[in-house]
């Protein structure tokens, strides 16, 4: 029993984690969504080993889904067709720069992200079709709900919090700043504007 | 597959002045479009495309209604291009988005598209430059499309001869298209013209042009714009076959709005000219237009259109009367039963008036209707 106890008490130490809510807001004071963040241990021995599983970039109804995808580095996505219609997936960002053209019916092999970055997505069949897969190096991210708001479950700390939001007017670039995590929540407003995200809605008449 | 009731009237296809693609003689159970659209991929850049057809009207024909070659290179710029090269469609209209250029609307096109699937084809080579908004996160997109190509120097024969009209019914690579013997082909000046149009060939040797401009405000509003010149020399005939160059230009303005996401409004006006012989002693001033109105309710579409057309003849051969007229409405009521069948009723009514019916013996005024049950199965 007493062993027992002993190992429970060593469980808790060794978890000591808080669930910490950021709460964003642009420079209007309005709570920003869709807004991906990652904190950054600067004790890189919080590092948690991503999961293994792949992530999944798919496209339907000539549209990617998600519009927007975060991936722990070194993960691996597939980018599954679900269109009768061929998809001519490039990209052509610093981080990663390729080009699939992925049919229903055959499958292709998932693509490693390996580099930290913002890579973004576009079809060269379809115009519109836009997405991101935002490549961090941390166990810690999230995209921002409606109400800005991101929660983790993570350990009082020094990190970094890094914020990419789709409205930056250089797409490949991050803001970072430090912080100290203690269990308390926290909000921060961005230092700079967003500007208007374009969304373009599509039927399957639409590509003519 | 459809089921057609027909009206009494002979159509063009058969030879007669009915403006329908069937009639009495003609109707029962048809394979009203049968077609085998394919891409296949050459390298990363070029691309194969071609649309075969087969059709049981007026006789049993197999072949080809677009072939061409596109070459689109992946660029890692904000505007986009791409080639065209081969024999395809101008992308004038947005009524015929579906595979192969059919309408997912009504099954009779519009007199507008009825008259781009028969007489007009680009055999050339067609460049098209896009802004997409995405690249610029603004609403707007435009894209720019201009094309040079041979051929297609008798487009406008029908116009003249027989009229707008109201079908489905593409015209194939190489073949031909009848028209009612109508008297003024028996006179000294039109004695080598054919009874019939083989729309595609070239006969002046020179070549014609279109350029088009599209302007997309998300895709909620859809417009386009093309200009199209045959440049077609009415002075050279073709004895062999009997057709002539016709000089036809047109200006051709679409609009497609969504005024929700399962209703929208499509809307066509065009406008043009066409002219025949040394001295243009046909010379003709074409116009139509539609307005439908389509609605998606669940596996359910309802679309209804209206058209007006009209040919206006401001030559003084007498004896060739080209002036014509006409409206119809058509409505159409598609299910989609699985994702294969795609079950369908239409009806539409039509009256027109020509001039030179009365000469071989018809009234020059008469009202038509055609009934079609459809089935559609895709793979």
């Amino acid at each position: 029993m007493m062993k027992i106890s002993v190992a429970l008490i060593l469980i808790l130490f060794a978890f000591k984690s808080y669930a910490v809510t950021i709460t964003l807001f642009d420079q209007n004071q309005k709570p920003l969504s869709n807004a991906v963040v990652w904190l950054t241990p600067t004790n890189k021995v919080l590092m948690k080993a991503p999961s293994t599983d792949p992530f999944i970039m798919m496209q339907k109804d000539r549209q990617f889904i998600p519009h927007i995808l975060v991936v722990p580095q070194n993960a691996q996505v597939e980018f599954p067709n679900a269109d009768s219609i061929m998809h001519h997936v490039y990209s052509f960002s610093k981080s990663k720069t390729f080009e699939l053209k992925l049919y229903r019916e055959q499958p292709q092999t998932a693509i490693t992200f390996d580099q930290t970055g913002v890579v973004e997505l576009g079809c060269n069949i379809h115009d519109w079709m836009l997405s991101f897969i935002v490549v961090v190096d941390s166990p810690f991210y999230a995209i921002t709900n409606e109400n800005g708001n991101v929660s983790f479950n993570i350990e009082p700390d020094n990190y970094t919090l890094n914020i990419w939001h789709e409205g930056f007017t250089d797409f490949s670039q991050v803001e970072s700043e430090s912080i100290q995590i203690t269990e308390n929540n926290f909000s921060y407003s961005l230092k700079q504007a967003i500007k208007p995200i374009v969304a373009i809605d599509v039927d399957e008449f639409d590509d003519y | 597959m459809s089921a057609i009731n027909a009206d009494a009237q002979l159509s063009y296809q058969q030879g007669g002045v009915g403006l329908y693609r069937y009639d009495e003689d003609n109707d029962g159970l048809l394979l009203s479009q049968g077609l085998l659209e394919f891409r296949y991929d050459l390298t990363s850049d070029w691309s194969a495309h071609g649309v075969m057809n087969a059709y049981q009207d007026p006789d049993p024909t197999i072949g080809f209604s677009q072939a061409y070659l596109r070459y689109q290179p992946l660029t890692n710029s904000r505007y986009k291009w791409h080639l065209r090269v081969g024999g395809f469609y101008p992308l004038l209209s947005l009524e015929n988005p579906d595979i192969g250029w059919i309408s997912p609307y009504n099954y009779t096109n519009s007199a507008i598209n009825s008259w781009v699937g028969e007489e007009l084809k680009t055999f050339g080579l067609e460049a098209t430059f896009k802004l997409p908004g995405k690249s610029y996160r603004s609403p707007h997109s435009f894209t720019f499309v201009g094309a040079t190509f041979k051929g297609n120097d008798p487009a406008g024969t029908l116009l003249s001869w027989r009229g707008w009209a109201m079908h489905d019914r593409q015209t194939l690579f190489n073949e031909a298209i009848r028209f009612a013997p109508i008297a003024s082909l028996n006179t000294p000046q039109l004695q080598f013209q054919a009874n019939q149009d083989l729309p595609f060939t070239e006969v002046d040797g020179r070549f014609g042009f279109y350029a088009g401009i599209h302007w997309d405000y998300l895709k909620q509003s859809q417009f386009r714009f093309y200009y199209y010149d045959n440049n077609g020399d009415p002075s050279v005939l073709n004895q062999n076959t009997g057709q002539y160059a016709w000089d036809t230009s047109f200006s051709s303005a679409a609009w497609l709005y969504k005024l929700t996401n399962n209703t929208r409004v499509i809307a066509q006006l065009m406008s043009g000219k066409t002219a025949m012989g040394k001295n243009r002693g046909i010379d003709n001033r074409f116009y139509s237009h539609f307005i439908m109105l389509s609605h998606k309710m669940a596996k359910h579409r309802f679309s209804f259109r209206y058209d007006y057309f009209e040919v206006t003849d401001i030559d003084d051969w007498q004896f060739d009367p080209n002036t014509s007229q006409g409206e119809g409405v058509t409505a159409t009521w598609r299910y989609q039963l699985t994702p294969q069948w795609q079950l369908g009723i239409e009806g539409a009514v039509m009256d027109s008036q020509a001039d030179n019916r009365a000469a071989i013996g018809f009234k020059s005024r008469f009202s038509q209707q055609q009934m079609t049950l459809t089935a559609q199965f895709r793979f």
